[in-house]
């Protein structure tokens, strides 16, 4: 007890001077380079990948650190039970977190997607590092609220760090699922021939072949000419039959896609590959579903994918369409052109329309099914290596990446051709490109394009609601009644609701409360020119509005008995609250 | 006013039946009224205690109201391993009739388990009985106000305007039932029927009717929102949160689709049980009486809406045979709700799926009547409400009806209101006692489907000596049974085991020519195929065929 004592009194005065250092410090040998935070008090390297202890103790340290900024949560369990963290970063000092107007991001729903963790996880740190320092911040976390969840697969994003893989594997989580109709789950596996870490490539020389190593670059098998003789044939990925069932790697770790596991336009396996039993059949398509719920103050959501370049908007199937009609499209456009600005090479496209049909996607469940704006970024494209369009408008096949290997990545992308004895398909070679490429960002612009993506991010979140009780106006009409009008305007572009959950009443109205005086009527004003007014009848006291509209207004009026000093409150679930007294 | 889907099909009744002992059940035909939760379990236990070895009870998940979800399985030995049918009822919750068949049939199946034939059935195949999917919104029968509730105990804002359960039913009359109400006024749009003036009917302008009466549910406008009764206790409809077909955004179906604890149980449950062969439902949705017709254009699109062209005879097959085993004729057209279970139970779990009310009014009985010197009904009604209320009549059923009875509304003052009805639950749901013939009819029917069931054989198996140690085997993989081995649609669905023909090999034997394990779609009834490999090793194979479905066939073959 003494000890506690003294220890406390020792580090008292030391706490409450770390506190009060300036900010602009000068633990820095040199100057602060403008939109970086000089010292910031959780030091992180924004140039490589955290596997699952890493994640958590950045979210635990961030917490640690900020704890009038960021809080850690628990939005449940993974199916291997690891903790899917949330960071909730908001200035706790200012109103009820709760009632401000949320911004929802989560990455790494694909587990090879790795880098949407890692975006996600700075856009908490410059918030809470520049709360203070930066005035956009700062204001942005007074109104805002932010819940930050940097991988929702936990699971495989460990597999895909800690064991052998490829760019591509696993997509999926980590619930064994029989592939193959054999009645047994993830028994044929790709292998780690060559004991390197990579599951790579194989291939093997023959004149049966139709491919060919590329003369100018030895990492890229091309298509032989079709007039021309091939000397390589390709055998998939590195793997050996480990059932004996004459298939290789036919029965792999997962196989599902998280992303098709969604409570919108969902859909079984035989017409959206990848879907499960039913919307919400993994724990944590689950866990999310309870977490967003629970949070109708949600407005704008962000889901961090690879790989393309893309800020992606729903629908994903073209059935939806019906769903998103000009005036939410609008809003859409407006955020995701201002992202095609903020960063070059990447393009706003339409997800059924300019990418592939998507049954069962998390972005749709969070746009249609709770009426939430909604984008997904296809991080990391091609136009990054070279700052120009790619030479093969496939964007998995072009050379600027073997190009950028080379003098770029001093060849420490690949793993060059080696040969390999196979115990079905003899002499063989492995080789190719490692999994930490192409997909993931190379480290020196992991942090440039996460600063890209979240501007781009904040520029969203900012655009979520901001409420204003405009003015009250009165004027007394006989008879000791009052008419008082009340102007509530939305300073940002995305609405209260969208006009999809205005058609179905997603979300209910926003409240558009009077205190001061007994109403004896209240009514939306509808056009106070020319005076035309819908009465509300039942509890006039507070009227009931479908939608406050972005970069809008709506009047509200009510005759009231008695009073003077009138107040007006609103109070809306996406958009926050605000109030005003005359 | 908001008509609930229920209240147009169905309506309930007092039963002034006594109760009788649950003991006595296995003899007697169940008679009184319909059990509630703790009753229906001490029945279900009681006959597990009673067919102990045959008959096995656990709880595959708790509803919202922490009430189990109870599944009966009959059959003998290890369940897993055998074929089995899946009987689901209760899942639309206003359905009690079928509850109580879905146990008569446990109970008599079970009663018969000295039989033969019956013996034989529970030896080779398994029962799954769900009796009720929905505990939570059957409880309403015997709670009060008594209503045709759909949703389970989740907390729901059925008007969607945020405010929890603020306009529920009144029990303006005090008589224990939520009935309806119809006020005198020149805008309503309902007439008495020209068949029974007591039933109230759409005016038809084209007959120059013009509607006399507003009608309405039984309570009051508590909100003052113009919608009378649209937001009281009761939460999801189970029968519109499947996933075919799902509906958005209407009341009862919802946040999204498979959202309540009690259908993810039981898709839980049947999505990892490849044994279920088939499904059957008992419900409001008929596609047993009469089967879906084959509609090339709904099964060419990416999301398919009818059943495919192998499907179809499948389905009449089966109905023919529903028709002849029950006895049953003049069965109601019951379309499906959106987002039910028996659809989903075919197009997306991939199984064959028929659906039945199992009881309905009878046509009417006039030689009967006429015979105690009753007139006869002056001309037979399309009306079901009135049909209905004829069969009533002539089964001297009382409480079914309760008479229009003037009532001071409050949201009507000064104007003649009337509150009386059909009874809640009526009219999908007779005396128990009349279910006893039923439950009969349709153990014929189940019981004749499960010997219909596929077999798998190999017959023909040939061994040639190729030299020493290389020997060639043939043989021929044919469903002896009289349905297909798999449906067309499971054909496409993952989670549907698919037909496997495999040779077993055992230390030193390889397979040199022939695909050692061959997984292929369905065979139908009476199909074959041959199948030959060439294995190398001596010693003792196994040929299997088959999968969860049909139950695995093997034969050892000898290799010299």
């Amino acid at each position: 007890m003494k000890k506690i004592f003294l220890l406390l009194l020792i580090t008292l005065p030391l706490g409450v001077w770390a506190q009060q250092k300036p900010a602009q410090n000068d633990e820095l040998s040199g100057m602060r380079a403008v939109g970086s935070p000089a010292n910031p008090k959780v030091p992180m390297r924004w140039n490589h990948y955290n596997d699952y202890a890493g994640i958590t103790k950045f979210c635990q340290d961030m917490a640690k650190a900020h704890p009038d900024l960021v809080r850690i949560e628990s939005m449940g369990k993974s199916f291997q039970g690891r903790d899917l963290w949330v960071l909730v970063v908001t200035d706790f000092k200012t109103g009820n977190p709760d009632r401000k107007p949320g911004f929802y991001i989560d990455g790494n729903i694909h587990s090879n997607e790795l880098q949407g963790s890692e975006i996600a996880m700075y856009t908490a740190w410059y918030l809470a590092e520049n709360f203070g320092n930066v005035a956009f911040t700062t204001e942005l976390l007074k109104d805002k609220v932010f819940y930050i969840t940097p991988t929702i697969n936990p699971d495989a994003r460990e597999d895909f760090i800690k064991n052998p893989n490829n760019a591509n594997s696993p997509r999926s989580g980590m619930v064994p699922l029989d592939d193959d109709g054999d009645g047994e789950a993830d028994e044929d596996k790709y292998d780690d021939l060559d004991g390197d870490g990579n599951i790579v490539l194989m291939r093997r020389k023959t004149p049966l072949g139709r491919m060919k190593q590329d003369p100018g670059d030895p990492t890229r098998m091309i298509p032989a000419k079709p007039d021309e003789a091939g000397e390589y044939e390709l055998l998939g990925y590195e793997g050996i039959d480990n059932d004996g069932d004459g298939q290789v790697n036919e029965d792999v770790t997962g196989y599902y896609d998280p992303n098709r596991d969604w409570g919108w336009s969902w859909q079984p396996n035989y017409v959206q590959n990848g879907a499960l039993y039913y919307p919400g059949s993994l724990p944590e398509t689950q866990a999310i579903k309870r977490y967003i719920m629970r949070h109708p103050n949600i407005a704008g959501a962000q889901s961090y994918h690879n790989y393309g370049g893309m800020f992606l908007r729903g629908p994903g199937a073209e059935e939806d369409q019906q769903y998103y009609n000009q005036s939410d499209i609008a809003v859409y456009d407006v955020i995701g052109r201002m992202g095609e600005k903020i960063i070059p090479g990447y393009n706003y496209y339409v997800i059924y329309k300019d990418l592939y049909t998507v049954y069962g996607g998390e972005i749709d469940w969070l746009a249609l099914g709770r009426g939430i704006f909604t984008f997904s970024n296809e991080l990391m494209t091609s136009y990054l290596l070279f700052r120009q369009k790619p030479n093969d408008p496939n964007r998995f096949q072009n050379d600027e990446f073997n190009q950028f290997g080379k003098y770029l990545l001093f060849d420490d992308a690949y793993v060059a051709w080696k040969p390999f004895k196979h115990p079905q398909y003899g002499d063989i070679e492995i080789g190719g490109p490692k999994k930490n490429y192409v997909r993931n960002h190379p480290g020196f612009m992991l942090e440039e394009d996460a600063h890209r993506n979240m501007s781009f991010t904040l520029y969203h979140a900012h655009q979520t609601p901001k409420l204003e009780v405009q003015s009250i106006n009165t004027r007394a009409v006989g008879n000791g009644l009052t008419e008082v009008t009340a102007t509530i305007v939305n300073q940002r572009v995305i609405p209260t609701h969208s006009s999809h959950d205005v058609r179905y009443k997603i979300e209910r109205p926003d409240y558009i409360t009077l205190k001061g005086g007994t109403p004896l009527a209240g009514m939306i004003v509808e056009n106070e020119d020319l005076n035309i007014t819908r009465e509300q009848r039942n509890n006039p006291a507070t009227i009931e509005v479908p939608n406050i509209p972005g970069m809008g207004f709506v009047k509200v009026r009510w005759l009231v008995k008695g009073g003077g000093k009138y107040t007006v409150e609103v109070d809306s679930r996406k958009g926050g609250l605000a109030q005003k007294t005359q | 006013m908001k008509q609930p889907f229920l209240s147009a099909l169905l309506a309930g009744s007092l039963f002034l039946f006594l109760s009788s002992d649950p003991a006595a059940f296995a003899q007697a035909p169940p008679t009184g009224p319909y059990p509630n939760f703790t009753q229906l379990t001490n029945r279900l236990r009681t006959l597990t205690n009673r067919h102990n070895g045959l008959a096995q009870l656990q709880s595959i998940g708790k509803s919202h109201g922490g009430r189990d979800i109870w599944l009966l399985t009959v059959g003998r030995g290890n369940a897993a391993r055998k074929p089995a049918v899946a009987v689901v009822a209760g899942v639309e919750a206003g359905h009690l009739a079928g509850t109580e068949l879905a146990v008569q049939l446990a109970e008599k199946l079970l009663a018969a388990s000295g039989q033969d034939s019956v013996a034989r059935l529970l030896n080779g195949k398994m029962f799954y009985i769900f009796p009720s999917i929905n505990p939570d919104a059957q409880e309403q029968f015997t709670a009060r106000p008594r209503y045709e509730r759909s949703g389970n105990g989740a907390d729901t804002d059925d008007d969607r305007d945020g405010r929890l359960n603020e306009d529920p039913f009144e029990d303006l009359n005090r008589d224990g039932l939520i009935t309806h109400i119809r006020i005198e006024d020149p805008t309503g749009t309902f007439v008495p029927s020209p068949d029974d003036p007591r039933v109230l009917v759409k005016a038809d302008p084209g007959k120059g009717e013009t509607g006399r009466y507003i009608v309405i549910s039984e309570g009051n406008d508590n909100d003052r929102d113009g919608a009378f009764n649209e937001d009281g206790a009761g939460g999801v409809s189970l029968d519109r949160n499947f996933t075919f077909d799902y509906p958005i955004f209407i009341p009862g179906s919802g946040e999204m689709a498979v959202s309540e604890p009690e259908n993810r149980a039981l898709l839980d449950f049947l999505y990892k049980a490849p044994n279920v062969y088939a499904v059957f439902t008992f419900g409001p949705y008929n596609n047993l009486s009469e089967a879906p017709k084959f509609d090339r254009s709904k099964t060419t699109r990416r999301i398919i809406t009818g059943v495919l062209e192998k499907d179809a005879p499948v389905g009449e097959q089966v109905s023919r045979l529903y028709n002849s085993q029950t006895g049953l004729k003049d069965a109601p057209a019951g379309p499906p709700a959106k987002g039910n279970f028996a659809q989903t139970a075919y197009y997306h779990y991939g199984r064959f799926s028929f659906s039945t009310p199992g009881w309905w009014v009878p046509k009417a009985a006039t030689p009967a009547d006429t015979a105690k010197g009753k007139k006869p009904d002056a001309k037979p009604s399309d009306n079901e409400e009135v049909k209905f209320l004829r069969w009533a009549e002539s089964q001297n059923l009382r409480d079914v009806f309760v008479p229009w009875q003037p009532i001071d509304h409050p949201d009507f003052p000064g104007r003649k209101a009337e509150v009386g009805g059909l009874a809640p639950y009526a009219r999908l749901n007779p005396p128990v006692s009349f279910l006893n013939d039923a439950a009969d009819r349709h153990l014929k029917f189940l019981t004749a489907f499960a010997r219909r069931m596929p077999v798998i054989d190999i017959v023909n198996v040939r061994t040639e000596k190729l030299s020493d140690g290389l020997t060639r085997v043939t043989a021929q993989v044919v469903n002896t049974g009289l349905l297909p081995t798999g449906s067309e649609i499971g054909d496409r669905v993952r989670f549907v085991p698919k037909m496997k023909v495999e040779m077993n090999t055992g230390t030193g034997q390889t397979v040199v020519s022939g695909r050692k394990r061959l997984l292929r779609a369905p065979m139908a009834a009476g199909e074959s195929m041959e199948v030959s490999f060439i294995v190398s090793g001596t010693g003792r194979a196994t040929l299997e065929a088959g999968n969860a479905m049909t139950g695995m066939k093997s034969v050892e073959i000898t290799l010299r």
